[in-house]
C-alpha cells in the first residue's frame, strides 16, 4: 500500500491495444448517465454557492438583510488589504501554515524513520500513533482545552512541577502563547498522518542501497540524503502541499480552541471570514477575505504543480 | 556491542515517548471521565482512572442530551455515507472506465473542491437551505455532507476501479450485460474494500462535521453530538467528568474504525490528492 503504487495505478491501461471509438461499453451518453447524479450534486452544493459567494464579495450585504446587495465593485478587497489588523491576519495565516507543514512533516519524517525500523510490537506501535488522527477535531479542542486550562489543566501543572509555569497559566487566553498552544493541538493531530504517508514511501527505499552506501563508508545522514531522501522526496512535496491546504482551511480546532483571540492572536483568514460572517455580520467583507484565501490556495497549487513538473524535468533539485 | 545496545534502548524509549505523547491526551479525556471531583481538583491529580466511577458513562447516556445527540450524529453519518457511496460509485466508474467530454474539467473540480473552507460555503448554502426549507433538518445537512466528502469518495473509488484489469468487463460485455450490470455484478465486488474505506470516510466526515450543523440546525433536539460537545467548551454548568465521558463515547467509534480501515483511507486520501 504504498503512495507510490497508488500513483501509478491509474496509468495501466492496456498497453498496445489501439482505443476503440466509440466506447464499446455502450452509447456516448452512457458517462453521462452514470455521472450526472454526482454531478449535479456537486453543482447546486459547491459550484453555485462558489460562484454566489464570489458575487458577494464585490457587494456590500448585511446578514441580517442577505437579500438586498449593493454592488460596490472592488471596494471590499481595498477596504482588507488597507487594513493593518487584515495584514497581522495574513501574517498570522503564514505563520500558522508553516509552522504546519514543516513541524507536521519534520515529526512525522522522525516518526515513520523509527517505525521503519524492526522490533517486537511494531504493528501495534503502527497503530497507536495514528489515533491522533483519527479522533475527532470537536473532541481534540475540548480535551486540549482542557488540559490546557488555567487552574486544573494537566498541562499547567506539569510546567508548574518543572519551573515553567505560565504566569497565572492561562495559556489559551495569553497572546503570546495562544498561537503556540494552537499549534502544538494542531500538529498533534496531524503527525500521525505525515508519519503513515511516509512510513508506506519509506517502504520503496531500496535496502540494498542503504548497505551499499553504509559499507562505502557513507555516514547516516549521507546515506539519508543519497537515498532515502531521494526516493521519499515526490512524497514530501505532495504533504506539503496537502497540508498547506488543510491548514489554510482549517477552522472547528481553532475557532474551538480560542475564537481567534486573544485579541486576535489566533486569528487565520477562515476565522477573520466567519467573524466577519457572522459576529460583524459583513457577508460581502467575509466573502472577500474568503476569496483572498482561495486565491492563496490555488497559487499554492498551481505553483506546486509548475515545480513538479520542473523537479520531473531535473531542472530543479 | 555496548554502543549497539545503547542505540536500541533509546530507541525503544523514542518509541515509547512518541506513543504516550499519541494516545495521552485520549487517555487524559478517559481519566478525567472517571475522576471523583476531590480527584479532579485536588493539589495532586490522580494519573489513573478511578474504575469505580464508571456509572459516569451510564449517567450521561441515560440523563442529559447525549444519548439524542449521538443518535442524532448516528443518522446524519449514516445518511451521507449511503448517499455519498451511492452517488460515488458511479462517478468514480465514470471517471476511469469512459472518456468523455468535460472530463478534465470535471476532474479539476473535484480537486478543487477539496480546498474550499466549509466556513466561506457556509453563507450560500444557508440562503439555498432557507429556500428549500432544510434549515433545522438532519436531511438538509445529510445533503451538504454528501456534497462535501463526494469528491475524495469518487477519486478514491476511480482508483480502485482503475485497478482492476478491463478484461474482466469486456468477457461480462461479451455475453451481453449492459454497462450499469456489469459495474455492478463485477466490479462492485472487486473493489469492496476501497468502498468500505470510502464509507468509513463518509461516515465520520459526517460524524465529526461541526460548521454546518452548528449553522444549520437551530432546534436543540436535532442537534448533533459534535455541536453538544463544542457547546460544553467554555461553559461551566455541566461537570466536567460528564463532559469528557460524552466526548469520549464520541470519539471512541471514531478512532475504533479508522484503526480497523486505516491502511485504506490513508493511500485512498493521498491518491486522491496526487493528481492535485
Amino acid at each position: 500500500m504504498t503512495v507510490v503504487e497508488q500513483t501509478g495505478a491509474p496509468k495501466t491501461t492496456t498497453p498496445g491495444r489501439p482505443r476503440r471509438r466509440p466506447s464499446p461499453l455502450g452509447s456516448k451518453w452512457t458517462p453521462y448517465l452514470f455521472l450526472a447524479p454526482a454531478a449535479l450534486f456537486i453543482l447546486v452544493f459547491q459550484a453555485v454557492p462558489l460562484v454566489q459567494e464570489v458575487y458577494l464579495s464585490f457587494t456590500r450585504t448585511r446578514l441580517l438583510n442577505p437579500t438586498r446587495s449593493e454592488w460596490v465593485g472592488l471596494d471590499n478587497f481595498n477596504r482588507i488589504f488597507g487594513d493593518p489588523e487584515f495584514h497581522r491576519t495574513l501574517l498570522i495565516t503564514v505563520v500558522y501554515v508553516i509552522t504546519c507543514v514543516v513541524v507536521a512533516i519534520g515529526a512525522g519524517l522522525a516518526v515513520a524513520l523509527l517505525l521503519n525500523k524492526k522490533f517486537r510490537g511494531r504493528g501495534v506501535a503502527r497503530a497507536l500513533v495514528t489515533v491522533p488522527w483519527a479522533a475527532p477535531g470537536i473532541a481534540v479542542a475540548l480535551i486540549a482545552t482542557w488540559m490546557l486550562n488555567a487552574q486544573y489543566g494537566i498541562v499547567n501543572r506539569f510546567l508548574d512541577a518543572v519551573g515553567l509555569g505560565v504566569p497565572g497559566g492561562a495559556i489559551l487566553d495569553s497572546s503570546r502563547y495562544a498561537l503556540p498552544a494552537v499549534l502544538a493541538t494542531t500538529i498533534w493531530q496531524l503527525f500521525p498522518f505525515t508519519s503513515v504517508v511516509l512510513l508506506s514511501a519509506l517502504q520503496s527505499v531500496p535496502q540494498d542501497l542503504n548497505e551499499a552506501a553504509t559499507v562505502d563508508g557513507a555516514g547516516r545522514w549521507a546515506t539519508f540524503r543519497a537515498v532515502t531522501w531521494q526516493v521519499i522526496k515526490p512524497t514530501v512535496g505532495l504533504l506539503a502541499l496537502l497540508m498547506t491546504i488543510w491548514s489554510l482551511r482549517r477552522f472547528e480546532l481553532i475557532w474551538l480552541m480560542t475564537k481567534g483571540g486573544p485579541v486576535g492572536a489566533t486569528e487565520t483568514l477562515v476565522i477573520d471570514l466567519y467573524s466577519q460572517a457572522f459576529d460583524s455580520k459583513e457577508l460581502g467583507s467575509a466573502a472577500a477575505i474568503g476569496m483572498v484565501g482561495v486565491v492563496i490556495s490555488l497559487i499554492v497549487i498551481i505553483g506546486s504543480r509548475l515545480v513538479a513538473r520542473a523537479v520531473e524535468k531535473g531542472e530543479v533539485r | 556491542m555496548r554502543r549497539f545496545r545503547f542505540g536500541v534502548t533509546a530507541r525503544i524509549v523514542a518509541v515509547l515517548v512518541v506513543l504516550g505523547v499519541a494516545v495521552f491526551p485520549l487517555y487524559w479525556m478517559f481519566v478525567t471521565a472517571l475522576s471523583s471531583n476531590s480527584d479532579l481538583f485536588a493539589d495532586q491529580p490522580r494519573l489513573t482512572p478511578d474504575l469505580g466511577q464508571f456509572g459516569v458513562f451510564v449517567d450521561a447516556l441515560a440523563e442529559g442530551k447525549a444519548a439524542g445527540w449521538l443518535l442524532n450524529s448516528l443518522i446524519i453519518a449514516v445518511g451521507t455515507m449511503v448517499l455519498s457511496v451511492g452517488l460515488g460509485i458511479p462517478l468514480g466508474y465514470a471517471l476511469s472506465r469512459f472518456s468523455f467530454w468535460g472530463k478534465a474539467v470535471l476532474t479539476v473540480v473535484l480537486l478543487f473542491t477539496q480546498m474550499l473552507p466549509e466556513a466561506l460555503m457556509v453563507v450560500p448554502l444557508f440562503a439555498l437551505f432557507r429556500r428549500f426549507e432544510l434549515l433545522d433538518s438532519l436531511t438538509g445537512l445529510v445533503l451538504v455532507n454528501s456534497a462535501f466528502v463526494l469528491p475524495i469518495v469518487a477519486l478514491i473509488l476511480k482508483g480502485a476501479i482503475d485497478g482492476i484489469p478491463k478484461e474482466l468487463e469486456e468477457a461480462a460485455r461479451a455475453d451481453g450485460a449492459r454497462p450499469f450490470t456489469t459495474l455492478t455484478r463485477i466490479n462492485v465486488p472487486l473493489i469492496a474494500p476501497s468502498i468500505a474505506a470510502t464509507a468509513v470516510i463518509a461516515f465520520f466526515h459526517a460524524w465529526n462535521e461541526y460548521v454546518f450543523a452548528v449553522t444549520f440546525i437551530f432546534n436543540p433536539d436535532l442537534q448533533p453530538a459534535s455541536v453538544g460537545i463544542a457547546n460544553f467548551i467554555g461553559e461551566l454548568g455541566t461537570p466536567i467528568q460528564t463532559v469528557m465521558a460524552v466526548a469520549f463515547l464520541f470519539t471512541l467509534p471514531a478512532v475504533a474504525f479508522y484503526l480497523l480501515v486505516q491502511k485504506y483511507v490513508v493511500s485512498g486520501m493521498t491518491a486522491g490528492a496526487v493528481k492535485g
